[in-house]
């Protein structure tokens, strides 16, 4: 806070700079606008040099030109022009001399000038009188041959060039006036701003300062508050002074101590309550120090309200002003009366303390020790009171106690209580040992202080050594183990671990150490290990020894495993420890699983199989069965597990199987794999029946067994020997067929033959010579009989198709055809028919039947016709392979589409017997051939398009 | 054709066949065929060896040129005759010809092997046995040599 003169000197230097700086703006200005004007005034002498410089070029071309024009005309007016001109000329000459008497250039071009000026007017004269007197060629011959022109080119560019001289004088001029003018703007706004602002600083802290003092007096007031606040709620005795010391406040614990008013100790009062021995030597004291503005400290005794006396500690700071003036005193008295005393009871506690204890004051010096640091460290304690504590510790303590510039030593300290630190101490002869201290503050009139306890640990380091020597080589042993090892306490937390361990459960070391084992293995552990109500941990742990327990474990990834842990018992400083050997059964248990697996599926098929299915081994034992096979042999399972095989297949099993000097277990096998093989099966009851089995091998541990799948094959076997029989029987049954068909047909025709003769030697005989009537009757017998012969002769062919069928051989079906067509070949010549062919291939025919099939076909392409000629065209196409399709195409009659299965049958007909002739067995006949050779007869046809007839036959292709 | 008046000969065929029916057919075939031929009958094999040997109450019987012989007869059938005949040195001169219904392979087989002079399956239809008689005896009568004739002059 300024001082009411340094803030007087503050505004007066303020408006001071700134009517200075409002001067030096006035004068600039002042100069600006002189030199302004003066610009200007240069302005206008320039354009006054030009001006006359171009009047001078005009005089001059004015002359020029009258004095032309008078050469030329002769004119006076011209001459008179001319002369005045000339005046003018040097007229403007002067003036532009005069003017630029300041330039030096300019004026030594004058002279030139002039000089040209009056050459030419010399030369002007010579010329005008030549011309008076001799004419216009003479005049203009002299004109022509002088230097006339020269000089007037000269004279121009003199004059030209002090033009541009005072153009560019012009320019820099114009310039130059205008950067007069900028500075000017601008100094006179920078000038003008400067001194506002500064007015207007010094207005502000005028304000400010007004301002301040409020905020000062206002603070203060608050400050005595907050002291008063406080000291009202504080254990010590608290007080506020004037600047003089003049105290007006004391706390009310002031009062309550003393058991005075206000009124009583206000001011100076509070001396009363001062002992006398101690009054006159304090009151000196804080007179001194409220003088000089300094802290004061004292200690004294202060008479309480009982009348004794109690020492206190008593101090004061001064409350300043912002400028260092004291406006307050705020005091404290602490009772320390207390302290003093314990200070002895302290000090007895120390001295009984099983540790070195050793009191350091902020200065890390030693205040105080006990005998137990006289003798630990070897020194008397007179040699360590008062030396810094690195004597005997020589790092690491002050550096952790001493305040440094970054905190105080309280705070160094509330970092260090509690914690032991491990350090070095030194004795008096120089030796070291580890030690570990302990820290704890004690407060004292001194300042803070601080208690260490010391203790020698190098029996402990060397303990602890030894342990970790132990724990070294166990942990080395635990590191090496194949198995995953942890080490749980009782409380079920994960002491130790090995890299294994981390391995398999994906974990490092230190995500586990000290979590729950059911972290990693949920459930199983724990129960039976911790100790409860029933059994102590020991106890828990002795049942649990020695037995591999399979329980679940879980990775830090959250999937299982199954897992089978072995423990034992480790004794250690904190208790029983259990050490488990964790082994990964994952892929046993998969095994196994597996392996139940397929032993399940493969009972199941077994069981589920519909044959009876028996396993037996290389020795011919029956090693498993299912229940088919039960109920096949008429056995219980038992009867047969273990029993040979021969018990239910006497024969041709074991020799198959059982390896022998010849061939190992597997060639025999390998032999009857897939084979189903005849034997006989014996049930229970003794019966045997006929089997069929089946082998396959099945490799297991035991080696190489052999399923046998037996199938009960005597309904087979019946079924085959019925089907013989069946066989047999129709075999007979058409062998008499085939006889009675002949024979009946044969023994048919004897009688008939009687009949049919008889009748026509009757009609050839009597007809006429009868009624007519008789003949009628006759020729109707003779018809009947008539058919009666083709029929049973048809009856007979087809039934010789069968019974007289030849054995298939290679033929020329082209042969067959060619005996087909000779047969017909009268009725080919009586029709006139065409009959053609493709070439046609070799086949696996029965020649006489073929012949018959193509005659019958052809035949009935003949026959069934319209007027005009037959056309019949045999052709055979390859059918796939050994195949051959061969059609008859006729142009007949074409048959209807609904008949087409029909004309097959036997003695079908289509026609009256008055349109066609034919018994209607030849197609049947046709179907018979064509089936006999393993075919099928087709037809194409429309009605009125003719048919094709098709069929296929076996080429006589022979299969490589 | 001459008469044979003229020529003082018959042609003598011995029918050997058991069904009256058809006897009566060769008989009006072979009246058909040619008017010189005299048909006898013998009804069955016994009768047919009485005849052929001329014993019995066919002591007179004429020793025939041609011998048409049925196989299927009671008492001894065709092929018990054929085979007699040809094992007779005097009868087996006699052309024999077998002529049947049957056209069983095995038959003909058999009737070959016998030394049948021939083998005929007779007709169903009456034309075609009527031509069928008529053949043998263009064949056998007329234009194979006969032995037993009398040489011509």
């Amino acid at each position: 806070m300024k001082t009411k003169s340094s803030l007087n000197r503050g505004v007066q230097i303020g408006f001071g700079s700134a009517i200075v700086t409002l001067l030096v703006v006035g004068a600039i200005s002042y100069r600006a606008t002189v030199a302004s004007s003066e610009s200007d005034r240069w302005l206008r002498h320039t354009h006054e040099v030009i001006g006359d410089l171009r009047e001078l070029r005009l005089a001059m071309e004015t002359v020029e030109a009258n004095c032309r024009g008078f050469l030329l005309t002769g004119n006076e007016s011209y001459f008179k022009t001319c002369m005045a001109s000339r005046q003018d000329v040097a007229q403007y000459e002067t003036m532009v001399r005069n003017l630029t008497v300041d330039n030096a250039v300019q004026q030594g071009r004058i002279p030139e000038i002039e000089s040209l000026t009056t050459e030419k007017f010399a030369l002007a004269d010579k010329v005008l009188d030549l011309r008076r007197a001799q004419g216009t060629e003479a005049a203009a011959d002299a004109i022509r041959s002088s230097r006339a022109q020269e000089i007037t080119t000269e004279f121009l560019g003199l004059v030209g060039q002090m033009e541009d001289e005072e153009e560019r004088l012009l320019i820099l001029r114009d310039a130059d006036a205008k950067r007069r003018l900028g500075q000017t703007k601008a100094v006179l706004f920078l000038g003008t701003l400067l001194g506002v602002l500064i007015a207007a600083a010094a207005g502000w802290m005028v304000r400010h300062d007004a301002g301040a003092r409020d905020r000062a007096v206002e603070a203060l007031r608050e400050g005595e508050e907050r002291f008063r606040d406080m000291a009202n709620n504080i254990s010590q005795l608290a007080w506020m002074a004037d600047e003089k010391g003049y105290i007006f406040w004391y706390n009310d614990r002031w009062f309550d101590y003393t058991g005075t008013t206000l009124a009583d100790v206000v001011g100076w009062g509070g001396q009363e309550t001062l002992h006398p021995d101690h009054r006159q030597r304090v009151m000196d004291k804080i007179k001194r120090s409220f003088k000089a503005g300094e802290i004061w400290e004292d200690t004294f005794p202060l008479r309480g309200r009982d009348g004794s006396y109690r020492t206190f500690l008593s101090r004061a700071v001064p409350i300043r002003d912002a400028e260092g003036k004291v406006l307050r005193w705020f005091g404290t008295n602490t009772d320390i009366s207390e302290t003093k005393e314990s200070g002895a009871k302290y000090r007895g506690l120390l001295e009984a303390a099983p540790d070195a204890m050793v009191v350091v004051n902020a200065a890390g010096e030693i205040v105080l020790l006990n005998v137990r640091t006289e003798k630990e460290f070897g020194y008397n304690r007179d040699e360590l009171v008062g030396q810094p504590v690195t004597n005997i510790i020589p790092e690491g303590f002050a550096e952790r106690l001493i305040s440094d510039g970054t905190r105080s030593a309280a705070e160094a300290l509330a970092q260090q209580i509690g914690t032991g630190i491990e350090l070095i101490g030194q004795r008096k002869d120089g030796s070291r040992f580890p030690i570990e201290i302990m820290l704890s503050p004690l407060e004292s009139a001194e300042g803070i202080l601080v208690t260490a306890a010391i203790r020698d640990i190098s029996v402990r380091r060397a303990a602890e050594k030894h342990l970790g020597q132990m724990e070294g080589r166990y942990r080395g042993l635990l590191e090496a183990a194949p198995d995953a090892m942890v080490v749980v306490n009782t409380a079920g937390e994960i002491v130790l671990l090995n890299v294994q361990a981390e391995k398999q459960l994906g974990y490092s070391r230190d995500e586990l150490v000290g979590q729950k084992v059911t972290n990693i293995i949920p459930e199983g552990f724990a129960e039976r290990l911790i100790a409860d109500g029933t059994r102590t941990a020991a106890e828990a742990l002795a049942q649990q020894i020695g037995t591999g327990i399979e329980l679940m474990a879980r990775r830090k990834d959250g999937s299982e495993f199954p897992i089978e842990i072995m423990l034992s018992p480790l004794e250690s400083a904190e208790g029983i420890l259990v050490t488990a050997a964790i082994r990964d059964i994952g892929v046993r248990r998969a095994a196994e699983k597996h392996l139940g697996q397929m032993e399940g599926r493969y009972r199941g098929l077994l069981e589920a199989a519909p044959d009876a299915m028996v396993v037996v081994n290389t020795a011919g034992e029956i090693v498993l069965l299912n229940v088919r096979a039960e109920k096949q042999f008429g056995y219980n399972r038992d009867e047969l597990a273990g029993q040979k095989m021969t018990n239910i297949v006497p024969e041709g099993f074991a020799e198959r199987l059982v390896a022998d000097a010849l061939r190992s277990t597997a060639d025999a096998l390998a032999q009857q794999i897939g084979t189903g093989i005849e034997l006989t099966g014996r049930h229970k009851n003794g019966s045997v029946f006929p089997i069929e089995i089946m082998l396959s091998p099945l490799e297991s541990a035991e080696g190489i067994l052999v399923t046998a799948a037996i199938r009960d094959i005597s309904v087979r076997k019946q079924a085959e020997l019925n089907l013989l029989h069946k066989i047999e029987e129709l075999n007979r049954s058409n062998e008499e067929l085939g006889q009675f068909a002949y024979i009946a047909s044969h023994d048919l025709q004897e009688p008939l033959r009687m009949v049919a003769s008889y009748t026509q030697l009757l009609s050839r005989r009597y007809k006429g010579k009868l009624d007519a009537e008789a003949d009628e009757f006759i020729a109707f017998a003779v018809d009947g009989a008539g058919r009666m012969q083709r029929l049973i002769q048809d009856l007979l062919a087809f039934s010789r198709v069968g019974t007289k069928g030849q054995e298939m051989l290679d033929t020329s079906s082209e042969d067959a055809l060619q005996q087909a067509i000779i047969n017909l070949r009268g009725a080919i010549e009586e029709s006139g028919a065409l009959v053609t062919h493709d070439p046609l291939p070799g086949v696996l025919a029965d020649e006489m039947q073929l012949t018959q099939l193509f005659q019958n076909l052809i035949g009935n392409g003949i026959k069934y016709q319209n007027p005009g000629i037959p056309k019949v065209h045999i052709s055979a196409t390859r059918n796939g392979g050994n195949k051959w399709a061969f059609a008859v195409k006729d142009n007949g009659l074409g048959i209807d589409s609904q008949y087409f299965e029909r004309i097959f049958g036997m003695f079908q007909r289509l026609h009256k017997r008055e349109e066609f002739a034919g018994t209607g067995i030849g197609l049947a006949i046709c179907k018979k051939i064509v089936e006999r050779h393993g075919g099928t007869i087709s037809v194409e046809s429309q009605p009125g398009q003719g048919s094709t007839f098709s069929f296929a036959l076996a080429g006589n292709e022979k299969k490589s | 054709m001459k008469s044979p008046e003229e020529n003082n000969q018959f042609l003598n065929v011995l029918l050997v066949e058991d069904s009256p029916g058809d006897v009566r057919l060769t008989q009006e075939a072979f009246r058909e065929a040619n008017l010189a031929v005299r048909l006898h009958v013998a009804n069955d094999g016994v009768q047919a060896m009485a005849f052929l040997r001329q014993e019995g109450a066919y002591v007179e019987a004429p020793r025939p040129d041609l011998t048409l012989l049925d196989l299927n007869m009671p008492k001894m059938d065709g092929r018990q005759v054929l085979a007699q005949i040809k094992a007779d040195d005097v009868l087996k001169t006699i052309p024999t010809v077998i002529l049947t219904t049957s056209a069983a392979d095995d038959d003909i087989a058999k009737c070959y092997q016998l030394q049948a002079n021939c083998y005929l399956t007779k007709p169903v239809q009456l034309d075609a046995f009527e031509n069928l008689v008529k053949s043998v005896n263009d064949f056998w009568l007329a234009k194979a040599r006969l032995p037993n004739r009398q040489a011509e002059d």
